[in-house]
Parts: structure tokens; C-alpha cells; sequence
């Protein structure tokens, strides 16, 4: 299967620093990858140049089958559209707009209709149905955060990129996120890349990408989270106990 | 709390409150000059060298009011020259007079010592009929801008030798004696001139050359000239001028003076001594104190509105860190401390950059002023500190109110995490504004009621009225409206940029509406002040045009007023009327006019206008206005009737009601009598003549000054069009104010939104369409804003249309409608693209 987004000697600077250093990988369709690290290990940045959202200072990365490196902001825009879905850590839902209509508001913007059987079942698996009508300001944070799922979800992209998605949320809220972003990629064959701090979260990934100093430092297959924690521990240099 | 206050203090709103202060300081301070010169600006002395200046008392005293100011000169009795001469401590005492008189040459232009005035016929000078109300001192003269600022007026520049001692020296030759024989300045000695002084044309020589502007004849001459040897004035001198004698202060002598003299007589010394002078000038200077007066309420609410809402955008952007602040233990009465300090701290440096601004508006003011004939060339504005004073204190009490107002909400807020929603509007907020409102639809039927001016009032009240309802429910107004347009099944079929626009407008209703309120209050105000104005000119000048319909008007504004014996010659060739133009004061007479006292122009007309002009008589006629009689609109008094009036030098009569007419819009609510009028202005001459249409042209030639035009004006129009011109001129750079600050304030806004449109991006839209979306809510907050103010502006202006000119529809120019809406859309374009090009 051709993976969704491929990354090629991806290296990206900001100024003197080295955010991304020579990293070459490939999200694979239908998978939930985690991608863990300390504070400016890259996962961000990684983030960003799969997400097509920045361009990489060298290195070519491929969504969907192009090179996003020589397109101009318009056309990445409407590549991402295309293929990617977000999810934010502040959910980043429009405070004017209804639910239903932040969720059909990517699809607007890309003058595509909606598929409302989609849209349904997408709505009904999140339990937003009754709140669709509602402000973002009258739902709880675990509610904005799933209503900005079903968002991402709506153009059927290849993959959605989720920042954080639960950092923001308590933790039983946070639970039926992750649970939430594993259902989809297990019953309904999306694909998911989450960066994340906390290794409880990465757990429910497929697998978890480790990052340090820009680079990709390990791939761990459904690690526990005391495999991560120490791992991670470790990479903060940190005696272990 | 300072040092927290302006941490927390975010540039972006603050820069607004900034440059609406600078504004604000900039109009309130000119305001301001205009008011002061009111008290103080007086014309250069004349009599410098005197030390205390007696003259009549030139202003009744109002009770609780200021005093009505006497523009016509009032003469003291001759033998006053020599009380106060027997006063010790007066070394030297003369009786003034001043006269019209004026050199003129053969070429039918007035010249005076230098050029008087380039009146040429057609031109609508100062001597028109309605002559502007600084002018209204009875001394006719060139129009103040084209005369040189040390040239007196020719209506009182001819004075007796005695004069002199204390206005200048004599250069070369000698003082006239013969009654052929003048002294003035920049002539050649022993030449001929023709000179018309008093009304009446004559050659004199030059025996004399003065240091000093005006013309000096001898004083047995000047007494002739200035008709004080025959009639009621014999006798009599303007003023009495003294010197003190060595070693006594011009203070003691006044205070010798007063008691000597009594009460009955002005004593006046240091710059007191010019108003003794020239009563027109310090009658004249009025005219300042009312023109801000007409439109001050305006501006004052102007700048409030505007520096209000830039202190509600700034606390705006800052409620989640006040909610934080709130949490963090802040009482509500800290958080409004921390929001005035940011208020203040924005006010300040904007104090003395915004004063300079305003001495600068306020020097153009006076040049426009002086322009349009409102104020003497001579006369200049005063630029004391203390309007700058009063404005700064104004602004930062203002400002501290605006803060207070504007951070109640917000510190009140419940100290719960995450409840910094969108604003709703308050239920009494929304309340209030609708009410308002309605007020204003029942306010601007008064001109269906009263058709003075006075009823003008109500439809410009309420405007006003209207534009603080709008801003008050404009949110509400704003949500529905907008919520009706994201319902609508066009909407929903729109693009994502106008789609999203138009739920962004609903959903930041608050925003949206405090933009579409301002600029809904340039487009309300603009139409209905200027629409206003035009419309009653509009009626006015129907009502002066069908009364005087098919006459000219001959003037001499060089000369000082019609020369003695013109009229008669006139008369000779066609029928002909003399009119005098003068200031009386009633008790009121019509709809709005001061209960106590009001001084107001009028005509003066003789049984001669019967059948010339048409005052649209009642009842009676103008054949019986003569002597002690004047007429009356018919809505002021009935025929037969007595009515109490003080002329404009200060002498009261009882005089009979001979006429009552309906043109009073045209003519003012009063007509006296020409001879009343004539005994009692400075000149003593007929300010213009009205005639049928002959060949008079020959005439003329005979008459060098005189000149012919076809305007024909009532009393009104010259100190109402004056007033109009300065009131659209406030009113241009007032809207210009508030269009300067709503466009700063829309900058500020889109540069704020930076984050909401990066979140936009994120999710998809593309730069254009985030430029589209922008423009559309522009579109939308024009289309708000002048439809709005449309149909404000509109209701009253269609009232007032009916009112005065029998028909919904004020006169024009009505193309300022679409151009209204052109400017309003050009600058919200402006300030939405600029900003968003910068960061799309």
C-alpha cells in the first residue's frame, strides 16, 4: 500500500537552529502513529512539513502523490484540503459558527457538498448530535475537541494531523478523544498522526515515532507506556529508577 | 497597579484611544479659541494714546444670562467733555466722532487712503441687504477679507481733527480748517480728492499728512459731517477719550471718572478701551460665541463616541487577561482602576500634540471666518492657553467616565475560567437605544407644527438622538439583521468567504455594530446637518426672491452706506425703496427665541417699499412705517398692538404695530421703520436702495461707489449663511475626525484577527479567499452603516421637506446621498484591504 505522506531528507532551519535534521520517513495508510520527543526535539516541526502546513528548507516531502516543496501557498492550501485533516490542542473552532456549521466549514471553503451520510454517521459516533446547533462556548472541551474531529474528518482526507489534540482536556475527556481518533483508524480505515507529550496517550498509537534534536531516534511498536515513559526519561537525561 | 495596568495593556487599542484623544483635543481646543476670542478679540485701538476711554453703556444686562452687547453706536452729551475734563488728575479730554467716509476717484471704485475695496458690481459684498452680523454695527463697508487689516471700516473711518492727539501724529503740512480741507494718510499734499463723508460727496483738499488710518477733517467739519449740529444727535460726541496727568495711573482716573460720573456711563481702560471704540466689533464677536454653540453638542458627542469606542476595543482584546486578573484575586473596582490607568496612560501623550493641532485648525477656522465676512480681518482670534487647558481636562475626564463606563461589564464578570463568550448586548442597553430612537421619529415633526428656523432644531436633535439609539441597540439590530441574513437561503448558497462573512458579522454583533454605529453617525449627521441647512436657505431665499421678485438692489459698501440724495435721484427714474439693515432686541418674538432678551437683525423699511416688496401682508400695510411703528410676522403680534423695542444703540421705543406679514422666514419675525431705524444705527445711512429695473447705469457714473446687483437677500440670510458656512465646516472636519478613527480603529481590529484567520488557513482557506471573506464583511459593514444612517437622516429631512417646502424631500445637493455612501464604502475598504494585504 503507498503510504499517505513520505518525507525525503527533510531538513528544516530556523536561522542557526536545526529543527528537522535529515529526516527521511513514510506514514503508512490506515495506521495511528504517535509522535512523541522532549520539548524542541522537532515533533512540531515534523508535524508542520508532513502537514504540508510549512516547507521544508531541503528534502521533498509527497502528499498524496506531489511534491509539496514547488507549490505556491494557494495550491498547498488546496492540496491540504484535499488530503489532510487537523485537529488542534485549542480546538480552534470559529466562536461565531454553529458546531454543524464549524464541521462544514473546510468543505466550504473548498466549495465541495457535503456528504451528509458521512457527516451522520461521523456526528452520531461522537455523540454531538443533540449539539449541533449549539455555540463552541456552550460545549464542554472534550465536545469542542470532538466536534473539531468530525471537522477534520469531513473531506475524507488520506490522513489527519492531530497537535496535542488532548492537552487541553482532563483526563476521562482525554481518554474518549484517544478513543475516539483509534476507532476511526480501526473501523473506518483513517489515518492518524499525533504529536503528544504524554505517554499514556502515545499508547493507544499503532506506533510511536521517538524524536530527539531533529531527528527520528526510534520507532517503537505499541509500547507500553512504562517502555515511553523510560525512554523518554532517558532522552531528558535523567538517571532511571 | 500602574505597572500591572500597562503590562497588560495591548498597543492595537490604546493607539485608538490615542489618535480619537488627539482628535478630540484638536477640535475641543479650537472650539475652545473660537469661544474665547467670543469674550476677547477685539480690533486694534485706534485711540492708543488715551489713557481712559467714556462712552454710553453699549449692553443691556440679562439676568442670568450674558449680556445682550449694543452694536450701534450710542453718543454721550457733549458737555461730558467737559466734566470729565474738570476731573482732577485728567491732563487732557476730547469728544470723538467717528463717521462714513471715504476717498473715491473718478472710476466709479471707492478708494480709499489706499485701495478701499475691489467691489465690482454683481458681487455680493458685506453692503448686500443681509449683511453677515459682525457687520451689523451699521458700518457698512467692504467685505473684512478684502480690506487691509489697518484699514478701518469707511463706515466710521472719518473723524474730527481733535482726534488725532491721541491716534497719531501729523507728518507734513497742516491740520485742515476750512470745511474743504482733509488730512489722511499715503496722500499727496494740496491734491483734490473726492470724498464722501456723512452721506455726502464733496472735493476737499489735502492740507495734511497723518501717521494714523482713517480721514481728519476739521472738528467744526467732523460735527457737521457726523450730524451732530441739527436733529436728535446735536450735540452729542461717541465717546469721550482723556489723558491722565502725570504720575496718575490710567486705574485711579477710571476710578476718579466713576465716581464723578456714575454708573451711566462705561469707563474704560487698558484693552477694554477698544470695545468702547467700536461696539460693532464687540457686538460682532458674538457671533463666535454662537457658532460653536450650534454645533458644539455635536462635537463633544462626537468625540466621546469615538473615544469611548476605541476604550471598549481595547478592553475588548484584554477580557481574557481581566478575567484572569479577576481570578487571580483583582476586586471589580481594581480591574476599572487598571483599565483607566491604560485609558489615561493613551490620553496623555496625546495632550499637547493634539492642543497644537488645535491652535492650528483654530487659526484656519478664523481665516474662513474672516473669509465668508463672519469676523473683521482686524480683528484677530486670541490664542490663550486656556482653551488647551479646558480641552485637556475635558478629554481625560472623559476619558476617565468612558473607562469607568466601559470596564462595568467586565469587571462584574463572574470569576469562572473560559466564560470570555462574544458580548451579549444588555436587554436596557438595546431598550433604551430603540426608545431613543422613537423620540426621534416624534421630534422631527416640528417643522410640520412651527416653520420658523427654531423648528430646524427638532429635526437636527433628532439626528443626534437617532445616531446614539443606533449605537446604543445597535448590537441587537446588528444580531438580527445579520442572524436574518445567515437564515436566508441566499446566504447559505453563498461561497465560504460571504458565507462566513456574514455568520462573522452576526456572530462578533458587538464589533460589527460599534463599526456600522460610527459610520452610520457620519452618514446620519452629514445628510441631515447639511440637508438641514440647505433646505431652510432653500425656503428662505423662496420666501426673499417672491418678495422682492424683479428688483435690484444698489449698494455703496465702500462709502459706508446709500450717500444722501442718491435715493431721490433713483426715485426720479423708477420706483425705489431705502433699507436699512440694524440690530433690534425684543422679548421673544417667535419659536425658541431667548424668554428674556433677543437681539437679532432687522430691517428697516419706509411707506416707500408699499408695493415693491412683498412681505405677503396680513394685515395693515407698510405705508404706515413711519416713525415709531414696525410690522410683525402674524404669528407675533396683531395690528394696532404696542411692542416694547430697544434699538441697536441702546435707546427703547414704543412703537405702534402697523403690518403683520407671513414671509417671516425670509424677513426675520420683525420690520421696523426706516426712520427708526436710521436715528438709531452708527451711520445714520440707508445700507442699500431697492429698485425696480431702469437705466440706471448713467446714474451711477455720477455717483462713484455706488453699484448695482441683482441679490436681493432679507436680513436673515447674510448672518444665517454665514452661520451654515461655518457650521459645514466644523461639521467636515468633525466627520473626518470620526472617519479617521473608525478606519484607525478598523486597521486595529484586522490586524488583531490575525489569529483567527492563521486558524482559518489551518483549516483550508486559501489567502484569497480570507481577502474575500474580509471584503465582504467591509461590504456588509458599509451597506450597514449607510443604509442605516440613510434612513435615519432620512425620516426628519423628509419632515422637514414637508414643513418647509411643502413636499417629503429636502433640497438638494442630494448627490451627497450617493456620495456619502462612496466615502463610507471607500474607507472601510481601505482599512479592511491595507491591513489585510500586510498579513494575508
Amino acid at each position: 500500500m503507498t503510504p499517505v505522506v513520505t518525507l525525503n531528507r527533510v531538513t528544516k532551519r530556523y536561522g542557526d537552529l536545526v529543527a528537522l535534521d535529515d529526516v527521511t520517513l513514510a506514514f503508512p495508510r490506515g495506521r495511528f502513529v504517535a509522535v512523541m520527543g522532549p520539548s524542541g526535539s522537532g515533533k512540531s516541526t515534523l508535524l508542520q512539513c508532513a502537514a504540508a502546513l510549512d516547507r521544508p528548507t531541503s528534502g521533498t516531502v509527497v502528499m498524496g502523490g506531489t511534491d509539496v516543496g514547488g507549490l505556491s501557498e494557494t495550491s498547498r492550501t488546496e492540496l491540504r484540503r484535499k488530503h489532510a485533516g487537523f485537529v488542534f490542542q485549542s480546538y480552534n473552532l470559529l466562536p461565531a459558527l454553529s458546531v454543524q456549521d464549524n464541521i462544514t466549514l473546510p468543505l466550504r471553503l473548498a466549495g465541495v457538498r457535503p456528504d451528509l451520510e458521512w457527516l451522520g454517521e461521523l456526528v452520531h459516533r461522537v455523540g454531538l448530535r443533540e449539539r449541533l446547533h449549539h455555540k463552541p462556548a456552550e460545549l464542554s472541551g472534550g465536545q469542542q475537541q470532538r466536534a473539531a474531529i468530525v471537522r477534520a474528518l469531513a473531506a475524507r482526507p488520506d490522513v489527519v494531523f492531530a497537535d496535542e489534540p488532548t492537552g487541553a482536556l482532563d483526563l476521562h475527556s482525554a481518554g474518549q478523544v484517544l478513543d475516539l481518533l483509534r476507532e476511526l483508524v480501526d473501523e473506518l480505515g483513517q489515518t492518524v498522526v499525533m504529536v503528544t507529550h504524554d505517554p499514556v496517550a502515545a499508547t493507544r498509537a499503532h506506533d510511536t515515532l521517538v524524536m530527539a534534536d531533529g531527528k527520528v531516534i526510534d520507532v517503537l511498536a505499541a509500547p507500553t507506556s512504562e517502555e515511553l515513559a523510560v525512554r523518554l526519561t532517558r532522552l531528558a537525561g535523567e538517571p532511571v529508577t | 497597579m500602574i505597572r500591572t495596568a500597562l503590562a497588560l495593556a495591548r498597543a492595537g487599542g490604546l493607539v485608538v484611544v490615542l489618535v480619537a484623544v488627539l482628535g478630540g483635543m484638536a477640535l475641543v481646543t479650537a472650539t475652545g479659541v473660537i469661544v474665547d476670542s467670543g469674550f476677547r478679540s477685539q480690533p486694534p485701538l485706534r485711540l492708543a494714546g488715551a489713557d481712559v476711554v467714556v462712552s454710553a453703556r453699549q449692553s443691556i444686562p440679562v439676568e442670568e444670562d450674558l449680556p445682550v452687547a449694543l452694536p450701534e453706536r450710542a453718543g454721550v452729551p457733549g458737555s461730558l467733555v467737559g466734566a470729565v475734563r474738570a476731573v482732577p488728575g485728567v491732563a487732557s479730554a476730547i469728544g470723538d466722532l467717528s463717521f462714513p467716509a471715504a476717498v473715491v476717484n473718478r472710476t466709479n471704485t471707492p478708494s480709499g487712503p489706499t485701495t478701499l475695496g475691489s467691489a465690482t458690481p454683481g458681487t455680493p459684498t458685506a453692503a448686500t441687504p443681509g449683511r453677515p452680523a459682525a457687520d451689523a454695527a451699521g458700518q457698512d463697508g467692504p467685505s473684512p477679507g478684502t480690506a487691509g487689516p489697518d484699514e478701518p471700516s469707511p463706515g466710521t473711518a472719518g473723524h474730527g481733527w481733535a482726534s488725532l492727539g491721541l491716534s497719531g501724529r501729523l507728518t507734513a503740512g497742516r491740520p485742515p480748517r476750512a470745511p474743504d480741507e482733509v488730512a489722511l494718510r499715503g496722500g499727496r499734499l494740496g491734491a483734490r480728492v473726492l470724498v464722501v463723508a456723512g452721506g455726502r460727496p464733496a472735493a476737499y483738499r489735502v492740507t495734511g499728512l497723518v501717521d494714523a488710518p482713517g480721514l481728519y477733517f476739521s472738528d467744526a467739519t467732523a460735527a457737521a459731517l457726523a450730524g451732530r449740529t441739527s436733529g436728535a444727535r446735536a450735540g452729542t460726541v461717541d465717546l469721550v477719550a482723556a489723558r491722565a496727568a502725570a504720575g496718575v495711573t490710567p486705574g485711579d482716573l477710571a476710578r476718579a471718572l466713576r465716581q464723578r460720573l456714575g454708573d451711566r456711563y462705561e469707563i474704560a481702560t487698558g484693552r477694554y478701551r477698544a470695545d468702547a471704540e467700536s461696539p460693532g466689533a464687540a457686538a460682532g464677536r458674538g457671533l463666535l460665541l454662537a457658532l460653536p454653540g450650534s454645533i458644539g453638542g455635536i462635537s463633544l458627542l462626537i468625540v466621546g463616541f469615538v473615544v469611548g469606542g476605541g476604550l471598549a476595543l481595547s478592553i475588548n482584546r484584554q477580557r481574557r487577561d481581566l478575567a484572569l486578573l479577576r481570578a487571580a484575586g483583582a476586586t471589580p473596582r481594581q480591574v476599572r482602576r487598571v483599565v483607566a490607568v491604560q485609558g489615561l496612560a493613551a490620553a496623555v501623550p496625546a495632550l499637547v500634540p493634539g492642543a497644537a493641532l488645535g491652535y492650528l485648525l483654530a487659526a484656519r477656522f478664523g481665516e474662513l471666518l474672516v473669509e465668508i465676512g463672519a469676523l473683521r480681518a482686524d480683528q484677530p482670534l486670541v490664542y490663550g492657553p486656556l482653551p488647551a487647558v479646558a480641552a485637556a481636562l475635558a478629554l481625560l475626564g472623559g476619558v476617565r467616565v468612558a473607562s469607568w463606563a466601559a470596564s462595568l461589564r467586565v469587571s462584574r464578570m463572574p470569576v469562572v475560567p473560559g466564560v470570555a463568550g462574544l458580548g451579549e448586548p444588555s436587554r436596557a442597553r438595546t431598550n433604551a437605544g430603540l426608545l431613543l430612537i422613537l423620540a426621534c421619529l416624534v421630534l422631527s415633526s416640528a417643522p410640520l407644527l412651527v416653520r420658523t428656523e427654531a423648528a430646524a432644531i427638532g429635526p437636527a436633535t433628532a439626528a443626534l438622538l437617532a445616531v446614539i439609539g443606533l449605537a446604543l441597540a445597535g448590537p441587537w439590530l446588528v444580531r438580527r439583521a445579520a442572524g436574518a441574513l445567515a437564515r436566508s437561503r441566499w446566504v447559505a448558497r453563498l461561497p465560504g468567504p460571504g458565507w462566513l462573512a456574514v455568520h462573522n458579522c452576526h456572530g462578533h454583533a458587538l464589533r460589527t455594530a460599534g463599526e456600522i454605529a460610527a459610520l452610520g453617525m457620519v452618514v446620519t449627521l452629514g445628510l441631515s446637518v447639511t440637508l438641514t441647512q440647505t433646505t431652510i436657505s432653500e425656503a428662505r431665499s423662496r420666501q426673499t426672491s417672491a418678495a422682492m421678485r424683479g428688483l435690484v438692489t444698489i449698494t455703496a459698501p465702500g462709502l459706508g452706506g446709500i450717500p444722501h440724495g442718491l435715493l431721490d435721484e433713483v426715485r426720479r427714474l423708477t420706483p425705489a425703496a431705502g433699507m436699512v439693515t440694524t440690530t433690534v432686541v425684543t422679548g421673544p418674538l417667535e419659536f425658541g427665541d431667548n424668554p428674556r432678551l433677543m437681539a437679532r437683525p432687522a430691517l428697516g423699511l419706509g411707506p416707500d417699499a408699499e408695493g415693491l416688496i412683498d412681505l405677503d401682508v396680513v394685515d395693515g400695510g407698510l405705508g404706515g412705517l413711519t416713525g415709531a411703528a414696525v410690522a410683525l410676522d402674524e404669528r407675533a403680534g396683531r395690528v394696532g398692538e404696542r411692542l416694547e423695542v430697544i434699538m441697536g444703540d441702546g435707546a427703547r421705543v414704543e412703537a405702534r404695530v402697523v403690518a403683520t406679514y407671513r414671509r417671516g422666514l425670509g424677513f426675520g419675525p420683525i420690520v421696523v421703520s426706516r426712520d427708526l431705524a436710521a436715528a438709531h444705527t452708527t451711520t445714520g445711512l440707508d445700507g442699500a436702495i431697492l429698485a425696480r429695473p431702469a437705466a440706471l447705469a448713467p446714474l451711477l457714473a455720477r455717483w462713484p461707489g455706488a453699484e448695482v446687483t441683482e441679490v436681493t437677500e432679507g436680513p436673515q440670510a447674510g448672518a444665517a449663511s454665514a452661520q451654515t458656512l461655518v457650521n459645514l465646516a466644523v461639521l467636515a472636519v468633525l466627520l473626518a475626525y470620526v472617519l479617521v478613527a473608525v478606519a484607525n480603529r478598523l486597521v486595529a481590529t484586522t490586524t488583531a484577527r490575525r489569529g483567527e484567520l492563521d486558524g482559518l488557513r489551518r483549516l483550508g482557506a486559501t489567502p484569497r479567499q480570507l481577502r474575500r471573506m474580509l471584503r465582504w464583511e467591509a461590504a456588509l459593514i458599509a451597506a450597514g452603516a449607510s443604509g442605516s444612517g440613510i434612513v435615519l437622516a432620512a425620516v426628519p429631512l423628509g419632515m422637514l421637506g414637508l414643513g418647509f417646502l411643502w413636499r417629503p424631500v429636502p433640497a438638494g445637493p442630494l448627490w451627497l446621498v450617493p456620495a456619502s455612501v462612496l466615502v463610507v464604502g471607500l474607507v472601510v475598504w481601505l482599512a479592511v484591504e491595507l491591513p489585510a494585504r500586510r498579513i494575508l
